[in-house]
């Protein structure tokens, strides 16, 4: 598995919104589950002293940092307020930080993950579904039943869609060692290319199946990063070509990011290119 | 969301970037009271947000004796199937040499990406494709406020020293005004100093509001419905109609039809933690399209919880069948409540979508 263990503490940034607690629930659940430690604290500005499912909660990471062994943070802050929250939770120390909120402004992003990058702080997302090592530990939102535990990576740009791929591999008696969902956010703390680095480094991973999307030219570049065994899959084949950003789009990511381009030019890299989620476990059964 | 040539001018210029003098006109007759601020030589260039408006004919030379006629022939055209409702009247530059500049997001290096060309004008990216070097690159910290001096000369090359200004304006717009992309091209020099000839500016649509941005574009009564929504909304043109959480899913949906030899009607995207109301929204929504025969609801709980979407599908209560496809949170009550309305529960997305063919047929 990657990014952590059953021995990740972990706090959640507005563990008092509706998000924040119905999954601060859910991952608690999982904890006592699989025997992690879960979630250790929460913070939600001007509610010290509240308790959310039993969890005790803080003004500040820093607070909650001071009484809780944790190293790792799931974001749930609103979109307006989020990039400051990564960057409290990187300055008070937090290593992992996975940021479940959508709609962030993406200069916030930028510099959220910059500065958090200063602070040897890791971003997951935003706009993510976090990740889940199965029988290890689960940060974010992703229904933990579908997964089961074995020696294939997921790493995906979407959420429902990675949940889809993960039901058929489960399904197909496929098992995963940490199911990431890196976020479908132009800019985003982990790319393909880190989450697979990560994948490569994990003796625990036999191969790895990656989702894609149109737009951008990420996945082709995560590929080509490894060495290993790879299964791709991108979703938007028959979607209308994409609104081009001017010219700049086409010269940095130098060719167009619709999705069939993007199948083509996976191909030609080697990578098995499914057409559907369904023939994902097929191509990865080959691949073992 | 992408400006109007002439609002990306009007930021530009107020943050100190010159820009050629002109005013805009939705009426052919309204050239004439202006005219004389612009002298005799002017461009006429069509408001339309579409590539390539030069080469489709929406921008013209013409001398201010023919200026009114023309005017009147561009409001009659369509660029690219886009009516002409404005034009930009503006003067006519003396131009002495093209560049390129432009700044968007490096996805891949996760911050903004300065890049100049020696070469501006419309043959940019081939010009970019066939010489590496013919646009240089600088990424820059998002947590800088300006371009450092040694990208700067490193961008520049022998290019004028007084670009180096337009640069940093340049970056500063593309922060403080939340921009995807702020591209000038061409950038030209003149005797009178250096110019942005054209302008592109496309803000971020999660800073809209900070902005104070409003969309008033074109929109259909069913756009503008799920605009109001918050739904991710495509209108396409086949029969079954779409509704999922989250892009992947819904594109895969979509793309999985299509592999069956069905077509789409649309792609709705009800997004994150989507609750009973906003479902059943969705699912009237799509029930109002004409085409649609039948909705495929393909839901994957995360955030999203399926007892909600379930009441959702039941308060909607469309005429049009329903297949539905769920699985996640709460999935079990969710599928209860479907079963006691008499709503047909696909177990996997394959399946889903061939029901729906079958019926839709």
């Amino acid at each position: 598995m990657i990014y952590g263990d059953r021995n990740l503490g972990v706090i959640v940034q507005n563990i008092t919104g509706r998000q924040g607690r119905f999954h601060t629930e859910l991952m608690n659940a999982y904890a006592r589950e699989v025997g992690w430690r879960g979630i250790v604290a929460g913070v939600a500005p001007g509610k010290a002293g509240m308790e959310v499912d039993g969890v005790p909660v803080y003004n500040t990471v820093k607070d909650a940092l001071a009484e809780h062994d944790a190293t790792a943070s799931v974001i749930f802050v609103p979109a307006p307020a989020a990039g400051d929250a990564i960057m409290e939770a990187a300055y008070a120390g937090i290593e992992l930080a996975v940021v479940i909120t959508e709609h962030i402004p993406v200069h916030d992003t930028m510099k959220a993950i910059a500065y958090a990058k200063l602070h040897d702080c890791t971003v997951i997302g935003p706009n993510c579904p976090g990740l889940l090592s199965p029988g290890e530990c689960k940060l974010g939102i992703m229904p933990a039943h579908l997964a089961t535990r074995g020696e294939v990576g997921v790493v995906s740009r979407s959420g429902t869609l990675t949940y889809e791929v993960v039901d058929e591999l489960s399904r197909a008696g496929i098992g995963q060692s940490t199911v990431v969902g890196i976020g479908g956010d132009p800019v985003i703390g982990q790319t393909f290319v880190d989450a697979l680095a990560r994948f490569e480094e994990d003796p625990h991973t036999k191969a790895v199946v990656v989702i894609g999307e149109v737009g951008g030219n990420l996945e082709e570049e995560g590929v080509r990063s490894t060495d290993l065994p790879v299964v791709a899959y991108i979703a938007g084949v028959s979607a209308p070509p994409e609104k081009r950003m001017g010219h700049a789009g086409a010269i940095i990511e130098g060719g167009e990011g619709d999705a069939r381009s993007k199948v083509r030019r996976l191909s030609e890299v080697g990578v098995p290119v499914a057409a559907r989620p369904s023939e994902i476990p097929g191509l990865v059964l080959e691949l073992l | 969301m992408k400006l109007l040539e002439y609002e990306a001018k009007g930021v530009f210029s107020d943050y100190g970037i010159r820009i050629p003098k002109g005013f805009v006109i939705r009426e052919p007759e309204e050239i004439t009271a202006h005219l004389q601020e612009v002298g005799d030589a002017v461009v006429l260039k069509a408001e339309v947000d579409v590539g390539g408006r030069g080469k489709a004919g929406g921008v013209l030379m013409v001398d201010s004796t023919s200026a009114v006629e023309k005017a009147r022939e561009l409001f009659s055209r369509e660029i690219r199937g886009v009516p002409v409702r404005e034009i930009l009247v503006e003067e006519r530059l003396e131009i002495e040499h093209e560049y390129y500049l432009s700044i968007a997001i490096d996805r891949s290096s996760k911050q903004p990406v300065v890049l100049f060309g020696d070469t501006g004008g419309v043959e940019i990216e081939r010009a970019a494709k066939e010489e590496e070097s013919a646009i240089r690159r600088a990424l820059v910290s998002p947590l800088l406020r300006e371009v450092p001096a040694f990208l700067m000369r490193e961008l520049l090359a022998g290019a004028p020293a007084d670009i180096a200004p337009v640069i940093n304006n340049l970056y500063r717009i593309f922060q403080e005004k939340d921009a995807m992309l702020a591209e000038i091209n061409p950038l030209v020099t003149t005797p009178a100093g250096v110019y942005a000839a054209d302008a592109k500016l496309i803000i971020d649509d999660n800073a809209l509001a900070r902005q104070g941005i409003e969309v008033n574009r074109d929109l259909s009564e069913r756009e503008r419905e799920a605009e109001r929504h918050g739904f991710s909304y495509v209108e396409l043109d086949g029969t079954i109609g779409v509704i999922g959480n989250g892009a992947g899913l819904t594109m895969s949906t979509i793309d999985l039809i299509d592999y069956y030899r069905g077509r789409a009607a649309n792609f709705l995207d009800v997004g994150g933690g989507a609750d009973q109301e906003r479902v059943m929204h969705a699912v009237r929504l799509v029930a109002s399209l004409p085409s649609v025969k039948v909705i495929l609801v393909n839901l994957l709980g995360g955030i999203t919880r399926c007892d909600e979407v379930a009441r959702g599908i039941i308060t909607a209560g469309v005429d049009v069948p329903v297949i539905v496809r769920m699985a996640g949170t709460n999935e079990e009550q969710g599928r209860r409540l479907l079963a006691e309305h008499g709503y047909r529960m696909v177990d996997s997305m394959e399946a889903a979508v061939r029901v729906a063919l079958e019926v839709g047929e």
